[in-house]
């Protein structure tokens, strides 16, 4: 079979060209206007990624369009399945929030035209990086599109200009790097392997010996190096908590989906039987590893925003379960699947509302050391609420989105008989648990404190409807989930 | 409409709770608390058996569903919300955080209620896990450190339980054949899952936990005496509960569990002597209070520990029953500290004859509440071993209260023209005489037993000698030996006053292992090793 475009494939085009388009007309029309550009594009676009949500799971098959008419090998083509359809409205859905919740601290109105064009330029690259990222099909194309996402998520980490945000820029800059390095070099060793890069034709061809192995594993440390799974977060916590809060919570909410998206289409599409033997074990060992660890040191920061930082490396962990779940026995388990997947989407929205809502406080109290957080409630108690109820969903208590997707990954590790991965699942929610406890106590003793700057309750509003979109995807009915495993390549 | 019932029972509370976004509904909700809890009290009068509500969106099913056993303790638990809502109101008249404690009043209630009706097992852990978290709220009310030490042990003890019963859910699921959630496929499945060990004692674990079984009880002897006194009242009378449905709900009553239902009758009863034990070497009326529920708690664990290990699905309504009573005393019991509290000269005394009644009635005296409860499960404890230690804990129990009742009189506040508020007294004396008359009109109206049995004269000597018995020894024990050991709140948390600085020192570890980690040279290692590692890794799969 070739690959040919398939109706609806043409949506895939606009998702590509929309944010290109947005961002050469902000450049055109200047800061003061970038602002009301890049909101009617995210708007536009969140319409977009409902229209490609609709039509995957209308057709019930994965919606691919050839660019120029040629198909690949020759050609290069967008392909959106379940998972690029579930996680394109999330990107949307959280790219809408954190504009509307920057709209008016970058307007460019106070004479700062220019750090008002900067983000939202920045913002629209980013958006456009990651959806070339979650329809592209051909792993060059890929490359392309991870590098696009780390040269506009780099500067978006140091904005303000201040050294030390600059060095942690520069830090996740190289590291970064090296890791795109090590992935490109296991995509020349394909290329020399196979003479074609493209998902679906590798699906078919991929032999398990020495080039392809050491290729895929290559292009997995790379990957693993810029989604910051545990040893290998040096760079995120001072990136992710020294950003401006509306870059923190698209960094930590997208961003590092992204190379993680990449592993799942690496190990499941292009090689699913990668996902049997040890391999899987490991990468679930470091998942586990960082939930352990990366929670136990948000649960000793000092500052909001590490605490949100650390509690992102631990979340992350949880993703990587998927991989012995999903691939065990050979057979991929569509409970573990659905679980990790939603897992990436509950976290998405969660941690943007918690990211956002920590810069809220910062900005009220003018500052956000934990210490002194007392009275926050008092001053800010949607945002306290935001920040309780996304709590919820990473502790994965009912009825939130992270309950459901924890539940169907401690489901499938009973089923599989691999009980351990079920253990780090529950202590992770315990030491969670305690950190969320911590901000919350912190912030509900003492008196009102005393605001330093005036929040909108509009802005605040922003980050509860996040934190409560999080919470309400437990109460989807579990056939809705059923999005996520159409268009998938593995048996 | 009895579907419309069971669903407004979870629901109403959930929408006051809501309804608190409005700043001005806020603080006007103490004032509304006590009708909260009315459409479960009606439920538990009407829907009793009637059929489950569904609410099926694609398979994601809420089922909702009254037995008789449930319905019993679903109907004194909403009564007991109610008056200790309508006592909230007065009690907490000038407390200025009286909106946040609304709302986690509230959401605990809509929890409370749920456990009775949740007829799958994601209501049910949704239910359960409302009305333990959401009753921190109500332990910290008063802001003092003390409650929050109570609020941080409270917290996290119930976080572990909420983590033992989720993994007892998901073996439970696991086991059950198809997709079903409902807790009746899962329970039926129970007795031939392969993990059956490990499912029932992590039952035994989260729901005992919550029960207040012996170890796993030391939050409630903090915690109670921290609240403020109508939360004290639901933590005691109906939190606790939520326990109890769980194994009744949970257990394969009837079913061939060997061995399980002798463990749990132990623990039940080991529970029972050891919070009298304690019980009496406490000072704070509350905290006497807290030792007596561990101690009821565990003769009902006890009941039902019996009923599972003789097969007998009969006696899980008896234990009920017996819980039923529990729930409307001790309520009553914590009401009346704080009305003891505002009362003083010739008052006190008034205050205090209701008060003894309840006394005695928890020794089990006949014709009150409590002797029809001890009435009931008297064929439950048969044999000579079982009769004797039934006896016995009538004896401990009533030596107990009446230590509670001497330790309550000191309480008051010596000014004799000094009066308790109205809105705190009827509130007390209501729910004192639904404890001492509700049981009755429940074992004569479900057919748990005859007036003639009641009636009997060896069944009343059986009833009066324990208690006299008892206040005889606390009276001595009053009178000639007050050297009892001076044990802390919490007894066995003694041994985890380590654990502080000992987390503490593993996180320094882990801090200065962050550091290591997050330099370059190891990080870079870190990452080639990765690779190096993968491909080893999927060399050996290939």
């Amino acid at each position: 079979m070739m690959l040919g475009t398939t109706p609806g494939g043409g949506l895939l085009a606009f998702a590509l060209a929309l944010p290109v388009l947005a961002m050469l007309l902000a450049f055109v029309a200047g800061g003061r206007q970038a602002g009301r550009i890049a909101l009617a594009a995210l708007l536009a676009g969140l319409v977009l990624s409902l229209a490609v949500a609709t039509g995957v799971l209308r057709g019930g098959e994965a919606l691919v369009l050839t660019l120029g008419g040629w198909a690949p090998p020759l050609g290069v083509a967008l392909r959106a399945d379940g998972i690029s359809a579930v996680m394109l409205l999330t990107t949307s859905v959280v790219m809408v929030g954190t504009a509307l919740f920057a709209f008016t601290s970058y307007s460019g109105d106070r004479g700062e035209s220019r750090a008002s064009l900067v983000f939202w330029t920045l913002l629209l690259g980013l958006w456009g990086a990651m959806n070339a990222v979650l329809l592209g099909n051909d792993l060059f194309n890929l490359y392309v599109a991870l590098e696009l996402l780390t040269f506009a998520a780099m500067p978006l980490v140091c904005l303000d200009g201040r050294a030390e945000t600059l060095a942690a820029a520069l830090r996740y800059l190289f590291f970064a790097l090296l890791g795109s390095l090590l992935y490109l070099l296991g995509v020349a060793l394909l290329y020399g392997a196979y003479g074609t890069l493209d998902i679906v034709l590798l699906s078919r061809l991929t032999r398990a010996d020495a080039p392809t192995l050491v290729a895929a594993a290559l292009m997995t440390a790379g990957l693993l190096a810029k989604t910051a799974l545990f040893p290998l977060h040096l760079w995120l916590p001072g990136a992710h908590a020294g950003a401006p809060a509306a870059a923190s919570a698209v960094l930590s909410a997208l961003v590092v989906k992204a190379p993680f998206f990449l592993v799942l289409r690496l190990w499941f599409d292009v090689m699913p039987e990668l996902a049997t033997g040890l391999a899987p074990q490991i990468l679930a060992g470091l998942g586990a590893l960082a939930i352990l660890f990366g929670s136990a040191l948000a649960l000793r920061q000092a500052r909001l925003k590490l605490l949100v930082a650390y509690s992102t490396v631990a979340q992350i962990g949880y993703l990587f379960l998927m991989f012995p779940l999903a691939g065990a026995a050979g057979a991929t388990l569509a409970g573990a699947w659905t679980g990790g997947m939603l897992q990436a989407v509950s976290h998405a929205l969660a941690k943007a509302a918690m990211f956002l809502g920590a810069g809220l406080i910062a900005e009220a109290l003018g500052h956000d050391r934990l210490r002194d957080l007392g009275g926050a409630a008092r001053l800010l108690p949607m945002t306290v609420v935001a920040f309780g109820l996304g709590g919820l969903s990473l502790m994965g208590l009912p009825p939130s989105g992270g309950f459901v997707a924890k539940w169907l990954l401690l489901n499938a590790a009973i089923e599989t008989q691999q009980w351990w991965w079920g253990l780090v699942l529950l202590s992770g929610g315990l030491l969670t648990g305690g950190y969320v406890f911590r901000v919350l106590s912190a912030s509900m003793a003492g008196p009102a404190a005393a605001a330093v700057a005036v929040v909108s309750p509009g802005r605040q509003a922003v980050v509860l409807v996040l934190a409560i979109l999080s919470v309400v995807l437990g109460l989807l009915p579990l056939a809705s989930f059923g999005l996520v495993q159409i268009g998938r390549l593995a048996p | 409409m009895t579907g419309m019932l069971l669903l407004a029972t979870p629901l109403l509370p959930m929408a006051m709770a809501m309804a608190c976004v409005s700043a001005t509904l806020r603080t006007r909700m103490m004032e509304w608390l006590v009708l909260a809890p009315l459409p479960g009290l009606a439920a538990a009068l009407l829907a009793v058996g009637g059929p489950p509500l569904v609410l099926d969106a694609d398979g994601a099913r809420f089922t909702l569903e009254l037995s008789p056993p449930a319905a019993m303790l679903l109907g004194a638990t909403a009564l007991l919300w109610s008056l200790a809502g309508a006592y909230a109101a007065t009690y907490l008249r000038d407390d200025p955080a009286k909106g946040r404690f609304a709302v986690s009043w509230l959401l605990t209630l809509a929890g409370s209620l749920g456990v009775f009706l949740a007829d799958d097992l994601a209501t049910f852990y949704l239910a359960f896990a409302l009305v333990s978290l959401a009753a921190y709220g109500l332990v910290v009310q008063d802001g003092t450190k003390r409650a929050h030490r109570a609020g941080v042990i409270y917290l996290v003890l119930a976080v572990l339980g909420e983590i033992c019963l989720l993994l007892a859910f998901a073996l439970l699921h696991a086991a059950t054949s198809g997709d079903s959630l409902a807790i009746r496929d899962a329970v039926a499945a129970l007795p031939t899952a392969p993990a059956r060990p490990w499912i029932v004692t992590l039952l035994i674990l989260g729901f005992g936990l919550k029960a207040g079984l012996v170890p796993l009880h030391v939050w409630l002897p903090l915690a109670h005496p921290a609240a403020p006194m109508p939360a004290s009242a639901v933590l005691s009378g109906a939190i606790v509960k939520a326990g109890i449905i769980g194994l009744i709900r949970f257990l394969p009553f009837g079913e061939n569990l060997p061995g399980w239902g002798e463990v749990l009758a132990a623990m039940g009863l080991f529970t029972a002597f050891y919070g009298v034990a304690i019980g009496i070497t406490q000072a704070n009326p509350k905290t006497v209070l807290a030792y007596s529920s561990v101690s009821q708690m565990g003769v009902t664990v006890a009941l039902l520990g019996l009923a599972l290990a003789g097969g007998q699905v009969g006696w899980v309504r008896l234990a009920a029953f017996y819980a039923v009573h529990h729930v409307l005393a001790k309520g009553a019991m914590f009401l009346a500290v704080g009305v003891v509290a505002g009362c003083g000269g010739t008052r006190l005394r008034w205050v205090l004859l209701p008060v003894g009644l309840l006394v005695l009635a928890f020794g089990g005296l006949p014709l009150t509440g409590g002797g029809v409860a001890k009435l009931a499960v008297k064929d439950v404890f048969a044999g000579p071993w079982l009769g004797a230690l039934s006896s016995l804990s009538a004896v401990g129990t009533t030596v107990l209260m009446v230590h509670f009742l001497l330790r309550l009189q000191l309480l008051g506040s010596g000014q004799p023209q000094e009066r308790p508020a109205p809105g705190l007294v009827w509130p007390f004396l209501t729910l004192a005489a639904a404890a001492l008359l509700g049981p009755w009109a429940l074992y004569l109206g479900t057919g748990i037993g005859s007036l003639e049995k009641a009636l009997g004269g060896a069944e009343l000597w059986a009833g009066v000698w324990p208690v006299l018995l008892g206040l005889v020894l606390a009276l001595g024990l009053h009178r000639w030996g007050w050297r009892l050991p001076a044990v802390p709140e919490g007894d066995v948390l003694v041994l985890t006053r380590r654990a502080p600085a000992l987390l503490s020192a593993c996180g320094d570890r882990l801090e200065r292992g962050e550091v290591v980690l997050r330099q370059w040279p190891v990080a870079a290692s870190a990452l080639l090793g990765l690779a190096v590692l993968l491909v080893l890794a999927m060399w050996q799969a290939a």
